[in-house]
């Protein structure tokens, strides 16, 4: 406790900032960054590693589990007194010495002949039935291995096995120029694509001193928000599909498919690829967004009346997979699912970029499926009201839209940025040297809430895991990355 | 006379059975506004599987491989025990506790097949159908207690002759039907109780069951799927419904009921989620107490 590491991060926590980022830097320190919710400030503590390792923070903190074992895996340093250092992306494939964010120059491994499965957390005892689930699953589902572990019809215990598609994101940043980052960055999921893309643009913009005007601002808060309204959809969706009740699943896509195929008309992108760039947005006619929105109301309004009013339904949500607001504040939720708790934390209350748009957090207090599934009813409808303001503010726009602005080519600094992507809050940490990137590491909210999905599971029925892992709807793309 | 209708009727149940699953599935997809397949889409589903080629698991036995045949034979047997069209020939077998322990039969064997392969899935699923095999059975005889009061020796005669001379009659066959109909719907694996379409095998039971199976074995238990739905429809009709008098006219009836009964399935699964498998015991419980209720009444219970 006498560290200055462990104490300065604690007191933070104390003090009610949300934690950005964990990570190492290109010269052997660790560095925090957390945020002051009142105030939107930042402050950073950093703690020597040249000595190979540093004293973990997980036994104060559990928030940093993940973190400190992925740094232990990817650049070797040893979080001393850390709880269960097994590795997070390693896979015994891995050869011993490959620390793949550390090693310079840079060299492809050659990889073990082994069994890629990292050993799993299970209960042991007589009547338990250890069961496997993954990492390829039935449907359109992304890759995630579930070990359970089972009493008869009772979860005991759940260790997700993520990181199967890791594509060492971070890695292939390194070094490349403010051209070439855009499309990876784009790339690092299509759920919360706008996020990504916009947390990059921002961090340019502040490293390069670029003040985005009105317009601009404007237009990304259209794709941003679009972007919650499709992955929400989406969500809302799969739900139901949860209890077998199809009515409303397809309901809910095809509103999500008209969405979409408007975002498509309009934008040229399903998914929103490539619209945002340092200095530049992708602009619509903001009448044409209009329409779209007042059609997706048209049937959006009878099917909330379907599932709002159906009682099997509502039923089946009650009370199952339940997250209390403590352990959300103790393992550092974000997004729905924190605030389908009680904690009242959306960062767009924070962001310049909505100025006197920002929207009020939408809460519940259960924490269980229904309440998530009400905090995205709740938010699809806020997000298409926030897009019908700031269409009709750039409707009666009248100066020209702002001159396309190109950063200049020697960019350097570090600098946190961050949004709140459909899923939560979403943190790139950025760091240049003459305008090449030196580090990128990029935290998604969805890498604190998987922990609180293996939580939240043990107690419930297995039968009832489909439907608890759907109102979590957590995204693998971007945990992985 | 009779012996050519009964054998008819057999083939015609065993022949429209994947046609009376696919209108199932063609009103469930009108309702979800999709189009959906053509209702005779499970017959080319089941060429599919049948032209493939046929694979085991490596640690499955004997049990594994013969599993699905029981499962076609004993509802083959289920079809051939029922009066069809009303009447049997002289001592056809005829009698219920034959359909309840033909019933249990499947069910001990798909409980088997879907341990035998040492899969995870496969166990959790005759698991939850041997569970709940256990709340189906005396719920089945709950509600059909009433046929015994009626008929005297549990035999699957009509029931509505007798009891429309007895007194107070619409209230016990009420009763007794609706109690008959939330047992089949377990018996089938359809929703409140089970879900057939769904591809999350954390919440399947019979489907479970069923996934290490491929080729001529899954083309096998997919007929005998579609089987159970037809020739149990077909069982509570001729139990509980009503019957004209020629045998020819009584055998169109039952395939105009059983499409009927399917119609109406696809239309009440859209509006039904499924129930969580803990509440499932009291389902059935209210089931068997409405058959329990309707067998009371029947019996004079008001009159005494």
């Amino acid at each position: 406790m006498d560290n200055p590491w462990i104490r300065q991060n604690v007191a933070l926590k104390e003090a009610h900032a949300e934690l950005l980022t964990v990570t190492a830097t290109r010269n052997h320190r660790l560095q925090a960054t957390w945020l002051d919710p009142a105030s939107g400030r930042q402050e950073q503590v950093t703690v020597d590693v040249s000595q190979e390792h540093f004293p973990s923070l997980t036994p104060m903190l559990p928030e940093v589990a993940w973190d400190e074992r992925e740094i232990h895996d990817v650049f070797g340093y040893v979080p001393e007194g850390h709880p269960d250092l097994r590795p997070l992306l390693r896979t015994p494939r891995w050869p011993d010495n490959f620390r793949p964010l550390r090693d310079q120059p840079r060299a492809r491994p050659t990889w073990r002949d082994a069994e890629p499965d990292n050993p799993a957390l299970t209960v042991e005892g007589d009547g338990i039935t250890i069961m496997k689930v993954g990492p390829t699953h039935a449907g359109v589902i992304e890759s995630g291995h579930f070990v359970f572990s089972l009493m008869g019809e009772n979860v005991l215990n759940l260790d997700a096995h993520l990181f199967q598609n890791h594509r060492g994101v971070e890695s292939l940043l390194e070094g490349q120029t403010i051209d070439a980052v855009g499309a990876m960055v784009t790339r690092i999921c299509a759920a919360d694509t706008v996020s990504h893309q916009t947390n990059w643009a921002l961090a340019v913009e502040a490293l390069a001193g670029y003040d985005a005007g009105a317009t601009l601002t404007l237009d990304r808060i259209l794709l941003l928000e679009s972007e919650r309204v499709v992955s929400h959809l989406n969500d809302l969706a799969q739900i139901p599909a949860g209890v077998g009740f199809q009515v409303a699943h397809q309901q809910a896509l095809a509103i999500k498919e008209d969405w979409q195929r408007g975002l498509q008309r309009l934008y040229g992108h399903r998914f929103l690829f490539d619209t945002v760039r340092p200095g530049w947005v992708a602009s619509v006619d903001p009448e044409n967004l209009l329409r779209l929105v007042h059609a997706i109301g048209r049937s959006w309004t009878p099917w909330r009346r379907l599932v709002e009013g159906h009682h099997g339904f509502n039923d089946r949500m009650a009370g199952v997979g339940v997250t209390t607001r403590a352990e959300v504040v103790r393992f550092g939720g974000q997004g729905v699912v924190a605030r389908a708790a009680g904690k009242a934390f959306d960062a767009r209350t924070l962001l310049p970029l909505y100025q006197d748009l920002r929207p009020v957090p939408v809460l519940e207090s259960d924490g269980d499926v229904r309440a998530r599934f009400a905090v995205r009813i709740h938010e699809v409808e806020a997000s298409l009201r926030l897009i019908e303001q700031a269409a009709e503010r750039l409707r009666r726009q009248t100066t020209p839209r702002d001159a396309h602005w190109r950063p200049p080519d020697e960019v350097s600094g570090q600098v946190v940025v961050y949004t709140e992507s459909p899923h939560g809050l979403n943190v790139h940490e950025v760091a240049m040297d003459r305008g090449r990137v030196l580090r990128y590491h990029i935290r998604a909210a969805t890498y604190r809430n998987w922990p609180l999905l293996a939580h939240a599971v043990p107690g419930n029925a297995v039968a009832d895991f489909p439907l608890i892992n759907k109102s979590f709807e957590l995204c693998y793309s971007c945990t992985d990355r | 006379m009779v012996w050519i209708v009964q054998a008819l009727g057999v083939a015609v149940l065993v022949a429209v059975a994947p046609f009376m699953w696919g209108i199932a599935q063609m009103v469930k997809a009108r309702r979800q506004g999709r189009r959906g397949p053509a209702p005779w889409q499970l017959y080319w589903v089941i060429r599919k599987h049948w032209h493939k080629e046929t694979t085991v698991p490596e640690r499955s036995s004997w049990v594994f491989r013969l599993a699905p045949s029981v499962s076609m034979a004993v509802l083959l047997m289920i079809v051939i025990t029922i009066p069809i069209a009303g009447r049997v020939p002289r001592d056809w077998p005829h009698n219920m506790l034959t359909l309840f322990f033909l019933l249990a039969l499947e069910r001990f064997w798909s409980g088997l097949a879907g341990l035998d392969t040492v899969g995870t899935f496969g166990g959790l699923g005759a698991s939850r159908v041997t569970t709940l095999g256990t709340g189906i059975e005396p719920a089945l005889f709950a509600a059909l207690g009433i046929v015994w009061q009626v008929s005297g020796n549990g035999a699957m005669a009509p029931l509505a002759a007798p009891l429309s001379t007895a007194p107070a009659s619409l209230l016990p066959w009420l009763l007794a039907s609706t109690s008959v109909a939330m047992v089949l719907l377990a018996e089938w694996g359809r929703l409140p109780v089970d879900n057939p379409d769904t591809h999350l095998e954390l919440t399947m039971m019979h489907e479970a069951t069923l996934l290490e199976y491929d080729g001529r074995f899954l083309a096998l238990s997919e007929w005998a799927m579609a089987l159970k739905f037809t020739a149990l429809a077909t069982f509570g009709w001729v139990v509980l419904g009503p019957h004209l008098p020629s045998l020819w006219a009584n055998l169109g009836l039952r395939v105009i009921e059983i499409a009927a009964t399917a119609g109406a399935l696809g239309w009440m699964e859209s509006r039904l989620t499924k129930l969580r498998y803990f509440q499932l015991p009291a389902y059935l419980a209210v089931a068997a107490g409405l058959g329990m209720l309707g067998f009371y009444l029947a019996s004079g219970g008001l009159s005494v």
